[in-house]
């Protein structure tokens, strides 16, 4: 299958590792990623704030890229990315007067949306059908009923109005991948709560609480590693997690992997070229684990 | 337990923080020391579950409409039984009430030049329904509430309201008890105004919250006060079927329809002119003639209320709360499928009998009780008579709440706080440790089940003498054995069993009058309907009744109705 | 239907102590909400079971409680509903307040931090008063309509992830109450309340989890109603909070470049001193093992971006 990719800013910026796993994982399931090298910053939400007619342009730029290139599927791997785009293309298809509107800021750089693409994260796309077949084929190294919390987050659940792809109250897509890799889910209250990292410039402390109560609730489930499909709340979780540990009075130690990496140990690709020494919580425990 | 006693003292002591409650309180203004004792916290008050809208002759959507044409309205829905000064009041200040609630900041959906919208209701002969969507009730208790906050007026909230102190015709105080922390005091005040709501609780299928258990009107009645009409309960000819949840009537001011099993307009049988848009006494009749009839849907006990050609944007836009009850309630979508629906007990037309500034009085000469005040649906004033229209409901509480809150503020500067009796707070003392220590085996919840079930049989749309007689004894058994009642939380603090308990004793005293002022009614008028005695009866029965506490039971006098402008003549619609 | 475990937390004041769950078996029947088991439990098991309730028609926001977890009314709350996810249905008080007993909550704190919102129309001083009513667009009745409509039910503050972990948060409930104004044609007191909510614990504290969207019974939807005021104060030219400079260097970066410059943003947004040297470790850390790129570049074409920039935004 080929797709278009948007991987976003933190994957080209502050969290590379994601970037490499992807395509790795990519090249091993025989997927093509045909990355929209110039598309936009989705905005993130913040943008959103001051101008959504801007943060609707720009998604529909992006868009418009795709089905320039005869793609119909955007590919993220941020539920940042994600939670602003789907709405933004739900409201773009759904209204043909704002979509002309957001078009007519778009004519001078030729670009027009059509409203024929559709935006999907590389967990949804993993996590059904053909994919997750494919995937499960391709699993070289079974992850052993490895325990793995899955860190949903927020942006890529809810609110159900503009997302919906899965009930925030019982989501299943992380959990399809962690078992076709031979791991096993860890249920735990907090893995649909936020990361904190929205705050963390703003309101350090309690950004750190909330990554610190997530992972504790992980550690307490059992959990030998967390995973998730964002790279902003990997920064809050991997990055913040020592902060995380003195706000909340607790030793974490919680080893979080980017789903990619998850993916991609299982698929038999290295710690080294998925990057995982670039953490700052040492992966080291799950490597071994795994056997990779 | 032993009850620590605690007295506070009040300038204005209002009971009951709904429409009514609150819009006195702001009437009171400055200069005042105002409290408000409320069961509930104000914003969860019933005022809010009214959808459709608020009455007043705006002239917005039609310019021929007036305080006259709504007043006939008025006087003509209640029967001829509603007091004509008292209506006449109403509607006159019903366009200012409305602007000064909008000037508050109260949301209302608008036309687009930027005013009032307004929208037909059931009995009125113009569109004078003002209204936010479907939730008129909820953004009216808000805007008053977000009033109270800025005022500052403090809220005993939780607080319960046992008994009410009189003593030669001057009224001291009340008692009520803080629920949370179980403590019985004695709030004393130079002038007390309840707002305490309706009695439609005492019905199996009924609109009413759970809190809409009597206390005032029973209060009243304990504290030798007669209570006026009570044999007149309206009921509401759309509640969801089973759960007697309202579907607005501002749902067939939009334009739906009610249809039988045979998808039968049939409102056309009943009232040719106005169809769906009758008033509600008769189109609750009809709609149970037709169940009665076998013509429910598949033979049961409902029918439709259909919405479907409403389309779905207008639907969203007027309706969305139905939209949302329905679907959460029944699982019926409306924008698809009609929603089943059958009558259900509404609003309570009688009540305490005042004067049109909330004065309430004790006799068929109306002679005051100093220092009581009484509006919205507790009070009987009485503006709705025998059957009440849609949308005069919230009128009624804003504009007789602000006309007794000023009467009652008026009264309050010119006097002392009025001595309080030695045993003031004796009967709600007892009447506590009562429940909390009585030996029985009966409980709160099948007593009142069955109460409830019994008047929905025999004391509903239609009545005969025998089924009413059959109900006198009926509350009589079941009055017998709350004398039995047991409740399992001894506690002291947010004690909800003994609340039930004391709620379930006033639904057994008033339901003993709603059916003894019924079986004397000997004619059909607005909602009373006596398949007994089927035509109204003006030669002796257009009067007021009168209920009187005695250890026998109620006494029943009369008084006599006042008409100043319109004459009976027959309904018809 | 059958019959259904409901576990319910008890909390009894007057013997003390912590918390327990005491179960109780209920005959469901098709239909029945949790508020109907509730009160058969209360009715027929156990009278002793507390919690508040009042009109079982979702308008009145008494019942809102924990179940199974989430935050909901119980009067609305089908059983068969939550069977489908659930075996049995935990019942617990609102999060975020102290508990009085059992399923029952203090909202004290609740209602003192609406009280600080200013929670009432403030209309111009200046305009004299109408006549009749103030003139309103229906598109402008539509803008304060869906946060007229919450019922206080407190659901979106029970689960707010920021009041969890930090108190002085105003919550949900609060500031889309302030939107009820902000929002409102009518009101002329934007600045007096906007100075307000821009402070610590207010708009720019609220993480976008979306848990309050999510869980609100009436739809009210308050997280889009806190964005929209942030829209409100970035407009009214109050941009000193770390928020609102995060918003500002975002634009400028993603405007500029197409894509955001994460090294320099927390830089810009932060200009507490203090606060930009504790950032200094993570920051080395991070360049260390190469999460840090030392030069931002524009992205391919970002000539097009900018001129859509400069078109809607301005320079």
């Amino acid at each position: 299958m080929r797709y278009a990719f948007f991987p976003g800013c933190v994957a080209k910026g502050t969290c590379p590792e994601l970037y490499q796993s992807t395509y790795k994982v990519a090249e091993k399931l025989g997927m093509e990623l045909v990355e929209l090298t110039e598309a936009t910053c989705c905005g993130a939400g913040v943008m959103q704030a001051k101008n959504t007619e801007l943060t609707d342009a720009y998604t529909a730029r992006t868009f418009a890229l795709a089905e320039e290139k005869g793609l119909d599927t955007v590919v993220t791997i941020c539920s940042t990315c994600q939670g602003y785009m789907d709405p933004a293309n739900k409201t773009l298809k759904e209204d043909s007067e704002h979509l002309a509107r957001i078009n007519s800021h778009l004519s001078d750089g030729g670009h027009q949306y059509k409203g024929g693409v559709q935006v999907k994260h590389l967990m949804w796309v993993l996590s059904e059908g053909q994919e997750l077949e494919n995937l499960k084929g391709k699993v070289q190294k079974n992850l052993n009923g490895l325990k793995v919390a899955p860190f949903y987050g927020c942006q890529i659940l809810r609110p159900t109005y503009a997302l919906g792809y899965e009930d925030p109250e019982k989501p299943s897509s992380m959990e399809r991948i962690i078992a076709a890799l031979g791991g096993q889910a860890v249920d735990y209250r907090c893995k649909t709560r936020c990361c904190g990292f929205p705050i963390i410039l703003e309101n350090e402390k309690a950004a750190l609480r909330m990554t610190g109560r997530s992972l504790l609730d992980a550690k307490e489930n059992d959990a030998q590693c967390v995973v998730t499909p964002c790279p902003l709340c990997h920064l809050n979780l991997d990055i913040y997690q020592k902060k995380a540990e003195k706000e909340i009075g607790a030793k974490l130690n919680m080893p979080v992997l980017h789903l990619s990496q998850l993916v991609g140990l299982a698929l038999g690709i290295s710690a080294k070229e998925l990057q995982l020494p670039k953490h700052f919580v040492s992966s080291s425990q799950v490597v071994s684990a795994v056997g990779a | 337990m032993a009850m620590e006693e605690e007295v506070f003292s009040h300038d204005l002591l209002i009971v009951g923080a709904g429409l009514a409650g609150m819009r006195a309180a702001i009437a009171a203004g400055e200069g005042l020391d105002v409290a408000i004792v409320s069961k509930l916290h104000p914003v969860r008050s019933h005022s809010g579950a009214a959808q459709g809208g608020i009455a007043a002759s705006l002239g917005n959507s039609d310019e021929e409409d007036s305080w006259e044409t709504h007043m006939f309205d008025t006087v003509k829905g209640s029967d001829y039984l509603g007091d004509q000064d008292a209506i006449e009041m109403m509607v006159k200040d019903a366009p200012g009430v409305i602007y000064e609630l909008e000037h508050m900041g109260c949301v209302f959906t608008r036309m687009d030049d930027g005013r009032v919208a307004q929208r037909r209701f059931g009995g009125h002969s113009k569109p004078r329904a003002c209204f936010a969507a479907d939730w008129t009730g909820h953004t009216i208790l808000q805007v008053l509430y977000e009033q109270i906050m800025k005022r500052r007026v403090r809220v005993y909230e939780e607080w319960y309201m046992v008994s009410l102190i009189v003593r030669d015709n001057v009224c001291r105080g009340i008692v009520a008890y803080d629920i949370d922390q179980g403590k019985l005091c004695v709030i004393r005040a130079k002038a007390v105004l309840f707002a305490t709501g309706g009695y439609g609780r005492a019905f199996k299928i009924t609109s009413n919250a759970h809190a809409n258990s009597g206390d005032g009107i029973i209060a009243t009645y304990r504290a030798g006060i007669p209570l006026e009409d009570m044999e007149f309960v309206q009921f509401h000819p759309t509640g969801l079927w089973r759960q007697g949840i309202l579907v607005s009537e501002g749902a067939r001011g939009e334009g739906a329809y009610i249809l039988n099993n045979d998808g039968e307009r049939f409102m056309t049988n009943y009232a040719p002119e106005m169809m769906e848009l009758a008033p509600r006494d008769l189109t609750s009749r009809a709609i149970q003639t037709e169940i009665n009839e076998g013509r429910g849907i598949g033979g049961q006990d409902y029918v439709y209320i259909d919405l479907r050609h409403l389309g779905k944007e207008r639907i969203l836009e007027r309706l969305p709360q139905i939209h949302d009850l329905a679907y959460d309630f029944t699982g019926v979508d409306c924008f698809e499928e009609p929603i089943p629906i059958q009558p259900t007990a509404h609003y309570s037309m009688g009540g305490i009998p005042c004067t049109m500034e909330g004065q309430v009085t004790c006799d068929p000469g109306n002679t005051p009780i100093k220092g009581f005040f009484a509006a919205g649906e507790c009070s009987c004033v009485s503006v709705h008579g025998a059957n009440r229209l849609g949308t005069n409901s919230l009128l009624e509480a804003v504009v007789f709440g602000r006309r007794a809150g000023t009467a009652a503020s008026e009264y309050a500067k010119g006097e002392v706080l009025p001595e309080l009796p030695d045993d003031a707070n004796q009967p709600a003392r007892e009447e506590i440790e009562w429940v909390l220590n009585n030996q029985g085996s009966e409980s709160v919840m099948a007593i009142k089940d069955d109460l409830q079930t019994s008047m929905m049989e025999n004391c509903g749309i239609f009545r005969t003498e025998e089924q009413l007689k059959s109900q006198l004894a009926t509350i009589s058994k079941l009055r017998e054995r709350f004398s039995k009642v047991k409740i399992d939380d001894k506690g002291r603090r947010f004690n909800t069993d003994l609340i039930g308990a004391l709620e379930l004793s006033r639904l057994l005293e008033f339901s003993d009058i709603i059916v003894t002022g019924a079986v004397a009614r000997q004619e059909c008028r607005g909602s009373h309907y006596r398949t007994d005695h089927p035509k109204r009866d003006d030669e002796n029965w257009l009067k007021h009744t009168l209920a009187y506490r005695t250890d026998d039971g109620p006494r029943l006098e009369y008084k006599p109705v006042t008409i100043t402008t319109y004459q009976p003549e027959e309904r018809k619609y | 239907m059958a019959e259904v475990r409901f576990n319910i937390y008890r909390l009894n004041p007057e013997t003390g102590g912590d918390g327990r769950f005491q179960e109780y078996k209920v005959e469901c029947e098709k239909g029945d909400t949790v508020l109907d088991c509730l009160n058969k439990i209360k009715g027929e098991q156990d009278g002793t079971v507390t919690y508040r309730m009042s009109c079982r028609s979702a308008i009145c926001g008494s019942c809102a409680m924990r179940i199974c977890g989430h935050t909901r009314l119980a009067c609305s709350t089908q059983v068969s509903g939550l069977l489908e996810i659930y075996e049995e249905i935990t019942l617990e008080p609102l999060q975020n307040f102290p508990v009085i007993k059992d399923l029952v909550v203090d909202m004290k704190a609740y209602w003192e931090k609406i009280e600080a919102i200013m929670p009432y129309m403030v209309p111009d001083a200046g305009e004299p008063v109408p006549e009749k009513e103030r003139l309103q667009s229906p598109e402008q009745f539509d803008t304060v309509f869906e946060v007229a409509t919450c019922i206080r039910c407190s659901a979106c503050v029970s689960d707010c992830t920021s009041l969890e972990a930090d108190d002085k948060f105003l919550a949900p409930a609060a500031l889309a109450k302030s939107f009820r104004f902000a929002g409102d044609s009518r009101d002329a007191a934007d600045k007096e309340r906007l100075t307000e909510l821009v402070k610590e614990g207010g708009i720019w504290d609220c993480v976008r989890c979306y848990e309050c969207t999510q869980v609100c019974p009436k739809d009210v939807r308050p997280a889009e109603h806190i964005i929209q005021l942030r829209e409100k104060a970035l407009n009214n030219q109050m941009e000193k909070s770390v928020g609102a400079r995060h918003v500002l260097g975002f634009m400028e970066s993603v405007g500029h470049s197409g894509q955001l410059d994460e090294g320099k943003l927390p830089m810009f947004a932060v200009k507490n001193i203090g606060a930009k040297i504790s950032m200094v470790p993570i920051g080395i850390k991070m360049f260390l093992k190469g999460k840090l790129p030392l030069k931002h570049k524009p992205i391919p074409g970002a000539e097009d971006v900018q001129r859509i920039y400069k078109k809607l935004e301005g320079e």
